[in-house]
């Protein structure tokens, strides 16, 4: 059997895995950046230009230090499951189209949302497992309040990416995202509603303000991080930050048209990707923003918010779509 | 006012008759050799006044005797109710029973001075560290703290199997703290059900070695007590020294300690604001805070010559003037952070994700707050109208005017709301310390030996009433100093609100109080 070498490069360098880490890393670099400079700080400074390479300096740093394991933890979760949280994300995100196709072009079929939606529940789980595995009060804790924040709100999020997939009448994210280029409209003006919920949802999925409890640090220390330390306290963090861009990419292929826009002249692909960063950077950036004007809630504030407002919510959203799919749309 | 004085004072001759001796100017305004009595006096005194709280009680070695002294403020009037036990048999009635926010002060006198109280029996260790050899006290003049022989370090503490109960360690290394200290919080599911607190882990036995240092070294040692509060421990052992001495500060010299006293206040309120924001996650309210903080510390600098200890409180005056070419800068700043204030107020009062944080934790009822003897914005949040500067004006604060600042809720969020309003009292009153400054010198020179003799000061520190005791023998070093700092009468406040909240809201709660361990262990 030949070897597909095309396939191999795009799995592994562009836009699969390198592709991903170094979106990832300079993603981190902007957040830092933007809420450094809305809290009056300069933020990253040294490692390279306006300190763009210090998200990977802190990568490679954590790298080269000295692992160390509690003679409690358990011993084989412990070591996995952050090198599983991370490889599940990262195979989430190549099901995405990235520059028109996704990662693996073969791969896309009907349903696939729901794969990568679960994908990342699995990751999420598996940042639960490795907090447990630490057998640390603070990291119990944490991962307890992972599982029910994750746990709660993916009701929500599950529901809430069933309203663009309504529209487009396809569980698949390349035919949700080429359906607004086809209509020219996406699906943002189609249905605010839910993208603003959506947001909101996605906001609380990856565990930032006002939604952070589970590493509240004045409260749980590191949270699950407590007691690691060395490559997999780096791919704990990567983790967190792929999770981010995860998030960020969801919104841009359910809500914002995907990758697609106009291409000038050239390569589509060229085109395609740079839309696609562009948007997600726009996303990433207005995230970034709510997080540094809100406090963190309590936890059982976060799960009052998810079962009395945004499933109730999330629910008369999907039914309003049905509605608007039915009578409003097909007049328009 | 005068009637409330002399109505405690008149109560007490009534009841007692001769049986209590009242000398009425020392320690406040009188103090009174019970005779074995301090029981009922102090019960005559709650029963007149609703108001009486205990401030702190003084241990002291007067050779073959312990003395004890209760000092206890009522609504208007500051009392000092002795007492002696022999040295052989140290035991004391509790009263603990009368005022509970005794509990804490009579703890501390069992484990430095070796009193023990009736019905408030000391178990192993309270300021003093574990290793420390039972039956030593370091506070009595026979023992040198140079001889004393530690034990082996005690074991570490088992965490109970019971799968239902978390007990939870926070501290004494805690992201939570700034400053080592340990509470054993046991929770149920997410509510705490009990906090035990461990004190003492920064105890450096200031009061001990004020007493063999000169009274002129002790200035800038009691400033060590606390980084935050310098000014105001310096001005607390000044005030004191300059009662027993009888000199009169200069009037320039008493405007001036009160600019130094209210910037203190200042930059203090900014980094309790800004650590709340921390506490709730709120890192950018922090960052914008300790920004704002940045300004108040370089005042401090350019009125004293030191960023952090000013330095500037010295016996008999202040160590410099002020320049007329700085008024107008001072002014500047102030007026500069005026400005800004409107917005964190808002901030405060509007931010929902704030309420949501604050409003209706750690609530802390009037009743208790007096019951419990807690000072300063605590006590203001919760209704309990005391601050030292309106009940017993000292320097310039009877000359100037300033408003305050009560709040009704008791709650986290009112204990904040506090020092919020606090702060635009503070530039108020600095700005019209400098518009009324008066001239003419800022020290008057004082002897280097100061007579026998004894005198209480108090001080409101941004923390609340910081207390200063000390007795002179003739030499140039005190017999004794005893420092009663306001995080130490606070402490009990967080242990009562803590129970039945929510994990989470501990650290906002307890960051209200404006915790200052090395103030507490001293």
């Amino acid at each position: 059997m030949a070897v597909d070498f095309w396939l191999i490069a795009r799995i592994l360098i562009f836009p699969g895995f390198t592709f991903i880490l170094l979106l990832t890393l300079f993603c981190d670099w902007i957040e830092r950046k933007l809420e450094a400079r809305i809290q009056n700080r300069v933020g990253p400074m040294v490692a390279g230009p306006a300190g763009l390479f210090q998200p990977l300096a802190d990568f490679i740093k954590l790298l080269t230090k000295e692992e160390i394991e509690p003679r409690n933890a358990k011993k084989i979760v412990f070591k996995f499951a952050p090198l599983a949280a991370f490889a599940m994300m990262v195979f989430a995100m190549c099901f995405l189209p990235i520059d028109g196709g996704s990662v693996i072009s073969t791969s896309g079929f009907p349903g696939d949302l729901v794969v990568i939606l679960t994908f990342s529940t699995i990751a999420s789980f598996m940042l639960f497992l490795s907090g447990w595995a630490s057998s640390n009060p603070y990291g119990t804790i944490s991962s307890a309040r992972v599982l029910t924040q994750f746990l709660g709100y993916d009701i929500p999020l599950f529901i809430l990416a069933l309203t663009p997939a309504f529209i487009a009448g396809s569980l698949s994210i390349f035919a949700i995202a080429s359906y607004q280029v086809t209509k020219v409209v996406p699906f943002i003006i189609m249905a605010p509603w839910a993208f603003i919920l959506f947001l909101i949802t996605i906001q609380a999925e990856l565990e930032k303000d006002p939604f952070d409890v589970p590493d509240a640090e004045s409260e749980l220390v590191g949270g699950i991080e407590t007691e690691y330390t060395g490559a997999k306290l780096a791919f704990l963090h990567l983790t967190r930050d792929v999770q981010i861009v995860f998030g960020a990419a969801l919104i841009v292929e359910l809500f914002l048209g995907g990758p697609y826009g106009p291409v000038i002249g050239g390569l589509p692909a060229f085109w395609y990707s740079l839309w696609f960063v562009l948007k997600l950077l726009a996303v990433v950036i207005v995230t970034e923003y709510v997080t540094t004007l809100f406090a963190r809630l309590r936890i059982d504030q976060v799960l009052s918010a998810n079962w009395k407002i945004i499933l109730p919510l999330a629910v008369l959203s999907l039914m309003l779509t049905v509605a608007m799919i039915t009578w409003v749309y097909p007049v328009l | 006012m005068a009637n409330n004085e002399v109505d405690i004072v008149k109560v007490i001759e009534s009841k007692f008759g001769s049986k209590v001796q009242v000398q009425p100017g020392l320690l406040g305004t009188a103090a009174i050799n019970t005779n074995g009595l301090h029981r009922e006096v102090l019960k005559a005194m709650v029963e007149a006044d609703a108001k009486t709280g205990i401030t702190a009680i003084t241990g002291l070695d007067l050779g073959a005797n312990l003395g004890v002294i209760f000092h206890v403020h009522t609504e208007k009037g500051f009392f000092g109710l002795r007492a002696e036990v022999p040295k052989e048999k140290p035991r004391l009635q509790t009263i603990t029973d009368i005022i509970p926010g005794a509990l804490f002060h009579e703890l501390e006198v069992s484990d430095l001075f070796g009193i023990m109280f009736d019905g408030n029996e000391l178990k192993g260790h309270f300021l003093l560290s574990e290793n420390w050899p039972e039956g030593i006290f370091p506070l009595r003049k026979d023992v040198n703290p140079a001889e004393v022989k530690l034990g082996p370090s005690p074991p570490e503490e088992k965490i109970p199997e019971d799968k239902k109960i978390v007990k939870f360690i926070i501290g004494p290394q805690h992201p939570a703290l700034l400053e080592p200290e340990k509470f054993s919080v046991t929770v149920e599911g997410e509510v705490v059900t009990k906090v035990e607190p461990r004190i003492g882990y920064v105890h450096r036995g200031i009061e001990k070695s004020a007493e063999t240092r000169t009274y002129v070294q002790d200035v800038y040692l009691v400033e060590r007590v606390c980084g935050i509060c310098n000014a105001c421990h310096a001005h607390g052992f000044v005030g004191a020294v300059e009662k027993i001495l009888k000199t009169d500060v200069p009037p320039r010299a008493k405007y001036l300690r009160v600019i130094a006293l209210e910037l203190n206040r200042l930059h203090s309120h900014l980094l309790t604001l800004g650590h709340a924001g921390l506490e709730i996650g709120y890192e950018t309210l922090f960052q914008y805070f300790w920004r704002d903080r940045e300004p108040i510390m370089d005042l401090i600098e350019l009125t004293s010559g030191n960023r952090v200890y000013a330095s500037l409180m010295t016996i008999g005056g202040v160590r410099r003037d002020l320049k007329d070419t700085d008024i107008p800068k001072i002014k500047t700043t102030l007026s500069d952070l005026k400005k800004k204030l409107p917005f964190y107020r808002k901030v405060y009062t509007d931010e929902p994700s704030i309420r949501a944080r604050m409003q209706n934790e750690g609530v802390l009822a009037k009743e208790d707050a007096i019951k419990l003897c807690v000072v300063g914005p605590v006590a203001r949040g919760s209704g309990y109208d005391i601050d030292v500067r309106k009940d017993d004006p000292y320097e310039a604060y009877g000359e100037i005017p300033f408003k305050e600042i009560v709040y009704k809720t008791g709650d986290t969020w009112a204990r904040m709301n506090v020092r919020m309003d606090e702060l635009e009292e503070s530039i108020n009153i600095i700005e019209y310390a400098l518009d009324n400054m008066p001239k003419g010198p800022f020290r008057v020179d004082v002897p280097r030996y100061v007579p026998i003799g004894e005198a209480i000061h108090r001080v409101e520190a941004p923390r609340g009433e910081l207390f200063y005791y000390v007795k002179g023998n003739g030499s140039a070093s005190p017999e004794r100093v005893k420092i009663r700092t306001p995080t130490y009468a606070n402490i009990p406040a967080f242990l009562k609100t803590a129970i039945g909240e929510n994990i989470a809201d501990v650290p906002p709660n307890f960051v209200s109080l404006d915790p200052c361990f090395s103030c507490t262990d001293r």
